[in-house]
This record gives structure tokens, sequence and C-alpha cells, in this order.
């Protein structure tokens, strides 16, 4: 390649892997990991009718006759990790 | 996490929840702590069961019938001997009179509420590579995991975000609180003094910019880039959706198990819609000091 092509070559090239690198991501890259980093509302145990609220939960199983299932963790189930 | 892969992943167990059992998930370290009407129901609980200590973790899976008797407890994970569990439950199960507790005054301190006016924001992480392989079953839900955490912003901070700027205490509590590896447990928090360099700007919608994040001694880091999009319409933020991926290194107490050395970790934040009942869980970093986690 001789040196104007070279020039030329550079001239389109840098400004956009500058651009790129500038913010790290891409926008191609960022609408990628956004979208894979997303729960699946068919994951098992989302699909599970959690309350949050124990008193919530006492309430519903006076009303349905259903024992009550108390999932209690350190940091929240359904958040925190 | 590995609950979730595991003990609620058994068809059995998942059918019998649905249709047998009202089921509830709590950060016990509120409930046990809480000095109201939830507060007592819960200690009524877990007072019969082998944690009885409230000044340590009582955590674990109980059953009990809405007038609070003890009908079963299990700290394990995996399907046998929970569906053992319920199904025992079950068969001694008669429903009582028990009568609605009423909430009454609540203990503030453990029942917050995200800030009116405000906002919440899922975050969800995940490390992309860079583990060993395993044929260890537990190692490997860690290491395919996508955790969950949420954000929350005050009526300032969104009312900011509509006039389109950033405000630093947001930014600041981002970095802090939430580009963290929470993929194996609960992870260490950034110190304040741990950002070592915070720049995310806001221009025309678009988030963009850079973290370093580092311990004193070099042990834990995360350097990464951020990009973002915030949408608004009659004075509401109607998207805020953000990415930070870059390089972790290290682990914490509880969150054993990172790959070794550097690591690529992504995070993504998505306004939440209040369609996930893990929307209504506070911030792991706002637990027992919502106002120290808003402040920054």
């Amino acid at each position: 390649m001789n040196f104007p092509k070279l020039f030329l070559a550079l001239y389109i090239a840098l400004p956009a892997a500058s651009a790129l690198f500038a913010d790290g991501l891409s926008e191609a890259e960022f609408d990628r990991l956004h979208k894979k980093l997303q729960a699946s509302s068919e994951a098992p145990w989302r699909t599970i009718p959690w309350r949050i609220s124990l008193l919530d939960a006492q309430r519903a199983a006076v009303s349905e006759k259903k024992p009550i299932f108390i999932w209690a963790m350190d940091g929240h189930p359904l958040g925190c990790t | 996490m590995l609950d979730r892969e595991s003990t609620f992943k058994d068809p059995e167990i998942v059918r019998l929840l649905k249709s047998r059992f009202i089921p509830v998930a709590i950060d016990q370290a509120y409930q046990r702590r809480q000095k109201d009407a939830e507060g007592d129901f819960y200690r009524k609980i877990a007072g019969q069961g082998p944690r009885n200590n409230f000044q340590g973790t009582t955590q674990g899976l109980y059953l009990a019938t809405a007038s609070g008797k003890f009908l079963g407890f299990n700290n394990n994970r995996g399907g046998d001997r929970i569906r053992r569990m319920m199904k025992k439950a079950l068969e001694g199960f008669r429903a009582s009179g028990a009568e609605v507790i009423e909430r009454g005054k609540v203990d503030a301190r453990y029942n917050p509420s995200p800030p009116e006016g405000g906002m919440v924001v899922r975050v969800q992480s995940k490390v992309l590579g860079g583990y060993e392989e395993t044929t260890d079953r537990w190692r490997k839900i860690f290491q395919g995991s996508l955790s969950r955490d949420n954000l929350w912003a005050t009526k300032a901070e969104h009312d900011a975000l509509v006039a389109g700027r950033l405000l630093p205490a947001l930014q600041k509590r981002i970095a802090r609180y939430h580009l963290v590896d929470n993929t194996r447990g609960e992870p260490p928090m950034w110190k304040a003094d741990e950002i070592r360099s915070l720049e995310l700007s806001l221009e025309d919608g678009r988030l963009s910019g850079t973290v370093h994040l580092e311990t004193a001694n070099g042990k834990r880091g995360y350097k990464a880039s951020l990009l973002g999009r915030v949408e608004k319409k009659n004075g509401k933020v109607t998207r805020f959706d953000l990415v930070a991926r870059g390089e972790f290194w290290g682990e914490g107490t509880y969150t054993r198990g990172a790959p070794k050395g550097r690591f690529p970790l992504a995070a993504s934040f998505t306004l939440a819609d209040g369609s996930d009942i893990a929307d209504g869980v506070p911030p792991q970093g706002s637990r027992g000091w919502v106002r120290g986690y808003l402040r920054q």
C-alpha cells in the first residue's frame, strides 16, 4: 500500500476505532449484553407465586386454608445474589 | 442461588408450592430482629425449630400453619429431603380457625420502601468467562448464575434524569453497591475510597463512561466501561438501560470460588415495572441502613 492509500485507510479507520475504545462498549455489544443479562421468566423458581411479606402469606394461609412455606435466607432469596 | 437451581427446580416441589402451600421468601436478618407483628410471627415459628437463637442466623426452609404452629424445618438443598418434609407436613395439616394477624405499627428500620417519586432499577450480573471446567453440580450452578438485585434512586435523582442530568450520588451508588460480583453469594460492597475513578455522563439520553474500583490491598477490583440509554415521557423516566462490562478480580468471604486472575463480569440495569415480585425487594446494599445507601 502506498503512502496516500495508507493515510486514507488510517484516516477512515482510526476515528471508528477510537470511538469504540473511548466508550469501551459498542452499541451492538450494549444491546447484546442487555438482552443476555435478563432472567428468564420460565425458570421454574420464578414461576412460583412467592410473596415477600410474611403477614401477607399468613393472611392468604387463613383464607386459602393452606400451610405456609417460608424460604428464609441471609440476604433476600429473590434478590441479593 | 443454589436453591433456585436445585430445590426450586424440582417439578414436584414446584407443583406442591403452587397448589398446596402459600410460599413466601424473606431475608430473615430482618424478620428475626423486627419489633412488630411480622417479627413476632416469624420468631414464633422459627423459635419452635432448631435455629431458635435470634442473635444469629435462622436461615432455612420452614413450614407452619397460619396460627404459627411449626410443621417442619430443613436447611438442605436438593429435592428429596424437602419433598419428604412437605408431604409429611401436608399429611398432618388441618386448617385451624386461625385469624388474620393485623400488621399494626411496623418496625420502620426493617420495612424499607422505595423512595417516593424515585425509581427502582433491576440489576443483573454475570461472570462471562474464566472459570475452570468442573463436573461438580454446585460449582456449575454458580458458574452459570445470573444474579439479581435492585437499585433505588431518589426523587431528586429521578427528576434530574428527566432534566438530562445524572447526579453524582446516583453514580456513586451504582458503583459502590451494584458493580459487584454477587453471582456466588453475598458480596462485599465497595467503600467510598475504593472508587479510584468514576466517569459517567449523560448526554442526549446516552449514558457512557468508565469506572475503576479497587481495594487498598489490590486484591479485589473492577475496571469497566458503561453504556446506556435514558428516555423520558411526561416528566417520568420511561427507560433506564445500562450495561457495565469489564475485568473483575478477587472475591469476598461469601463469594468464594471466583475464577483465577482477572475475569469478565457484566451487569445490566433495567427500569423495573413492578411486574416481578422481586422488584419489591430492598437493595442488598441498603440492608439495615437505607439512609446511608441513599445518601452517598
